[in-house]
């Protein structure tokens, strides 16, 4: 197939415009709709979605997957004074990202075609806006332009989670601004104290991000308090356990479409940060043991913490909310693990996080539109009026539990595989906890699905229709896909991750069978 | 161009914005003595004060573009870049205040045209500070915009509130221009000068007396007064909420525009050397302002109070880049403020439409419900106080990043945490304003019949929106602009060169 289509995308210089047309089309969009007549909303919001996902579809042919670097990139100057440039690209870890926020967008708008019946032209602007913003995050190689799109996208969730929640939005988006916002402040004075240091080693100030990777030892002695800033900011939006509490909110309250977009992509920014900016700016501190100790620490405790406080949740998208965490806990310990593996496998169950998570929202946002209630103890025995629901929700929770031959299950192998060499205990004690995933999963599934019928609303529950199947079936589809033939998706990763390794190696203590890879390599 | 300001005609160039606003404002004076009892005769002096505004604006693009320098040592008036630049931003101010009062005047029955008059003296007062290069002259500046303003915050003379507001700011400016005063006395007996550049260059390289940081002192009291840092704050909520709101509006960005740039170029002309005497002074300033002026707005429901104390907390940020003494951190002064005076004019005009007629003040809640029935006025407010919030492609985000660089690059990181923490705690007051707009419904059906909006002030309110983010996406020009103004600060001393 690649060999099919990269010649096509490239008499078209697909590599030169994919990039600026995928940041830019959302936003184009969302102003349309701001001037196109009210009942056009939808359809147009769709259009746009739709196109936009056709066009990152090429990204997954055009991209060079022996390349670790930065591929599609481009540089033009913004503000020259500062040394502030509009300086975009992707590589293997951001691809996915991107393809996730685009992959995501027609089905968010099919996921709300009849959920949303207040002021739907500015729900859909600002659901283009969003992802305008998303694209935006991952695709910045520049810290300023990184800093902009990172604040700029709270204010369409802000309003998406206020104007369209559920009873407790206010409280809600408050707090899920006032969290966010204040945790990336001191953000913005590291970064800015990061280009006056290396602008005054080298004599260039530049918020590039290439610039300052390149002159990373100048910041050594500020690192730790530099790191502690974008750490911050990044845990607040991972969620790393403690700074979890405004995630169950935002998630519990927000429309449908806003827990899909919070779920794929949000919570990836945090841990997207880590990897592009955080550990590898300042990999001698940051990969530190006692800097690791805290990071798997936190990082098993939220798993740990988040699965057993997941148990107890009679609210089934708060469940799923917790859930979250603890999946994340696991893309954390696989970051910390720093090997290829574990990179990759951080990857990965970024990715599949991102799809049955995503499922699992859409699948909880069908059954509240149905019966206008999400606690567990309102359902039962769904399974005998909705089996096509059914099926796809269990499915998902087993893909989200990690079972083999569904998509959940690579990546956490993989992180526990790369990271036992470094991180033994930690590795074993999460392994343990599948087990408690797989206790609350099922155990939320067979109370709502499989237990009695007792509430005679469920009687006539209706099973999902065209629209809602055209939703869950490309979901679950490619969680089977991922986890029977994970190979592209590894394959895409693999030099982006080896890259990224190679970037921090010399800051880690050398693993003995590492040692041995690093020796081959040399000598080939 | 060189002027020998020594000379009268010199001088008088110099001055052309100043003179020409002056005689303009006495013609509208000469007007309003027989035209004073109809709506049509307050509009007429209105627009008639706008057009005063423009010729003073022509005046100084004229002295701007003939690039009008001084021959040798400025003499009590500064020709330079830094001077023009604020004076542009002060004409925009009392341009876009008068706009938005012609209306409101209407509106709230204060059938006097003497206020446009009044807001003109002002203006003059302000011109003047911002071109003083001569200690005596930021003195006159001072007191002619501060009487012109005492009567001003005190016009509504159907409130109570309004003529408290004029006597605590009239008694408490008074005892600041005493302080301020009384500073310049004892600089001219430390130094035997009064000229800032002359100033500078007795105190090169000479021991600091104990009258040198007296009088210093008491300068920056005085400045701290008008400028409404903490301690020296308690006047402003009060006077902000009494005043009519253009008035508020006016001060909270003219006055306080004049005063910080005064207070740049003093510090940076006249006391370059003595730069490790006030620097803990204005740091220590500008943590208690930043802190003290977030932390209270949080718990004021009204809408003016509120915006009070974020204009107290907006001068805690001003002060970070005043610390700074360089070229760089006046350039931020200078950029920052007119970010901020375009947001709060912004707001302000907003406040004045939404005011009830002679009511009490605007309160938060008032706002309930605004987006349903005036979807693009709350959306102009909501992008000012993001603006003033400091969020991406906004006007105040670029802003904020400059004043956090300049203390940056000096190696400093107490006042840019301080900065960054008063963000973070300034959402809370912000955003609860946009949430009452946007999320919640209005409290009674014609809750917003009131609201009016003159095409004038449409035209202000879109026109600083429109600049907030185009700025905000493309600052480049106003960056190149405030940077090459603060170079133009004249620096004698020789170490402060720029970096």
């Amino acid at each position: 197939m690649e060999q099919f289509f990269s010649p096509i995308l490239a008499a078209i210089g697909y590599n030169r415009w994919i990039l600026h047309v995928l940041l830019i089309l959302p936003l184009v969009g969302a102003i349309g709709i701001l001037v196109a007549p009210g009942s056009w909303a939808r359809w147009f919001t769709l259009v746009v979605a739709g196109l936009e996902f056709f066009l990152a579809l090429g990204l997954w042919f055009a991209f060079d997957p022996s390349n670790g670097g930065i591929q599609f990139e481009s540089q033009v100057d913004w503000i020259r004074g500062w040394g502030v440039s509009y300086h975009i690209g992707i590589d293997g870890i951001s691809l996915f990202m991107v393809l996730l926020a685009t992959g995501m967008m027609p089905l968010l708008v099919w996921g709300s075609w009849h959920s949303i019946q207040v002021r739907r032209r500015g729900y859909y602007a600002l659901l283009l806006a969003l992802k305008s913003a998303m694209i935006g995050v991952f695709i910045s190689l520049d810290l300023f332009l990184f800093y902009c799109f990172w604040e700029l996208l709270l204010i369409p969730m802000y309003f998406l989670i206020g104007v369209w929640g559920s009873s407790n939005r206010l409280y809600a988006a408050t707090k899920f601004v006032l969290y966010t916002f204040s945790g990336s402040l001191l953000m913005l004075v590291a970064i800015v104290a990061m280009v006056w240091t290396v602008g005054r080693a080298t004599g260039t100030y530049s918020f590039s991000y290439d610039h300052l990777l390149a002159n990373r030892d100048a910041l050594a002695g500020q690192a730790p308090w530099l790191f502690t800033a974008f750490a911050l900011a990044f845990a607040v939006k991972v969620p790393i356990f403690p700074f979890h509490t405004w995630l169950p909110d935002a998630h519990v309250e927000a429309p449908t479409a806003g827990s899909v977009d919070l779920a794929v992509i949000l919570l990836k920014m945090g841990t997207y940060g880590f990897l592009r900016f955080a550990i590898p700016l300042f990999p001698a501190f940051a990969l530190s043991p006692a800097v690791s100790a805290v990071f798997v620490v936190l990082a098993v405790t939220g798993i740990l913490y988040a699965a057993l406080v997941s148990m107890v949740q009679p609210d089934l998208k708060k469940l799923v909310a917790y859930s979250s965490v603890s999946h994340l806990g696991f893309v954390m310990l696989g970051i910390w693990g720093s090997t290829v593996q574990s990179v990759q496998g951080a990857i990965m169950v970024m990715i599949a996080h991102g799809v049955s998570t995503g499922c699992l929202f859409f699948l909880i946002g069908m059954l509240y539109d149905r019966r206008h209630t999400r606690l567990i103890a309102d359902y039962g025995g769904i399974a005998r009026v909705a089996p096509i629901l059914t099926t796809a929700f269990v499915i998902t929770a087993f893909a989200s539990i990690g079972l083999p031959g569904l998509n959940g299950f690579i990546g956490e192998f993989l992180v526990l595989l790369g990271s036992y060499a470094r991180f033994p205990v930690a590795v074993g004690i999460a392994t343990i906890v599948i087990v408690f995933a797989a206790a609350y999963l099922l155990w939320a599934v067979q109370r709502v699905f499989f237990s009695p019928l007792v509430h005679e609303a469920n009687r006539t529950l209706r099973d999902v229709d065209l629209r809602e199947l055209a939703v869950l079936v490309p979901l679950v589809g490619s969680m089977i896909w991922m986890g029977v033939y994970p190979n592209p998706f590894l394959r895409r990763t693999e030099a982006a991750s080896r890259r990224y390794i190679e970037m921090v190696s010399p800051h880690l203590p050398p693993l003995a069978h590492e040692a041995g890879v690093i020796r081959q390599e040399a000598a080939r | 161009m060189n002027l020998d300001t020594h000379t009268p005609i010199g001088a008088a160039l110099a001055l052309l914005p100043e003179l020409v606003l002056t005689a303009w404002s006495l013609v509208v004076l000469l007007v309003v003595a027989w035209r004073h009892t109809t709506e049509r005769d307050s509009q007429l002096a209105g627009w008639l004060s706008f057009v005063g505004v423009a010729l003073s604006g022509v005046a100084l693009w004229w002295l701007w573009s003939h690039d009008a320098r001084s021959d040798g040592v400025p003499h009590m008036i500064a020709l330079d870049e830094f001077r023009y630049a604020s004076a542009a931003l002060i004409l925009g101010i009392t341009g876009a205040t008068t706009l938005l009062s012609i209306r409101y005047l209407t509106r709230q029955r204060l059938l006097a045209p003497e206020y446009h008059c009044l807001v003109l003296f002002a203006a003059v007062g302000m011109l003047l500070m911002a071109a003083a290069s001569d200690l005596i002259m930021v003195f006159l500046g001072l007191e002619v915009m501060s009487v012109s303003v005492y009567v001003l915050a005190g016009f509504d003379r159907f409130r109570r509130s309004s003529a408290e507001a004029a006597l605590k700011y009239f008694l408490i400016g008074a005892f600041a221009s005493g302080f301020l005063l009384y500073g310049i006395a004892l600089i001219w007996g430390a130094t035997g000068q009064t000229n800032l550049t002359l100033i500078a260059a007795q105190l090169t390289g000479a021991p600091t007396t104990l009258l040198l940081r007296l009088g210093l002192g008491m300068l920056l009291i005085g400045f701290a007064f008008k400028v409404s840092a903490v301690p020296f704050h308690m006047w402003a909520p009060d006077v902000y909420d009494g005043s009519p709101t253009p008035i508020t509006g006016f001060m909270a960005t003219g006055v306080k525009a004049a005063a910080f740039v005064a207070l740049v170029r003093v510090l940076n002309e006249g006391f370059p050397s003595a730069k490790e005497l006030w620097q803990p002074i204005i740091g220590a300033l500008a943590v208690a302002t930043i802190l003290f002026g977030n932390i209270v707005a949080l718990a004021q429901d009204s809408l003016k109070r509120m915006l009070a104390y974020s204009s107290v907390a907006h001068a805690g940020y001003i002060l970070v880049a005043v610390w700074a003494g360089t070229p760089f951190g006046s350039g931020a002064v200078l950029f920052y403020l007119a970010s901020y005076c375009m947001a709060t004019i912004g707001s302000f005009g907003m406040v004045a439409a939404v005011e009830h007629v002679g009511s009490r003040t605007v309160l938060i809640d008032d706002l309930e419900g605004l987006f349903e029935k005036r979807p693009w006025g709350s959306l102009s407010l909501a992008i000012c106080l993001l603006s003033l919030l400091g969020f991406p492609a906004t006007f105040g985000f670029v802003g904020k990043w400059y004043l956090i660089a300049s203390a940056l690059r000096e190696g400093h990181w107490i006042l840019p945490v301080a900065t960054v923490i008063g963000s973070a705690i300034s959402a809370g007051y912000y955003l609860p304003v946009v949430t009452a707009m946007t999320f919640k419904p209005e409290r009674s059906v014609d809750a917003h019949r009131q609201v009016a909006f003159s095409r004038a002030s449409k035209a202000i309110v879109a026109a600083v929106v429109g600049a907030t983010i185009l700025f905000g996406i493309w600052p480049t020009p106003v960056l190149d602009g405030a940077l090459a103004s603060a170079r133009s600060l004249t620096n004698l001393v020789s170490g402060m060169a720029e970096r």
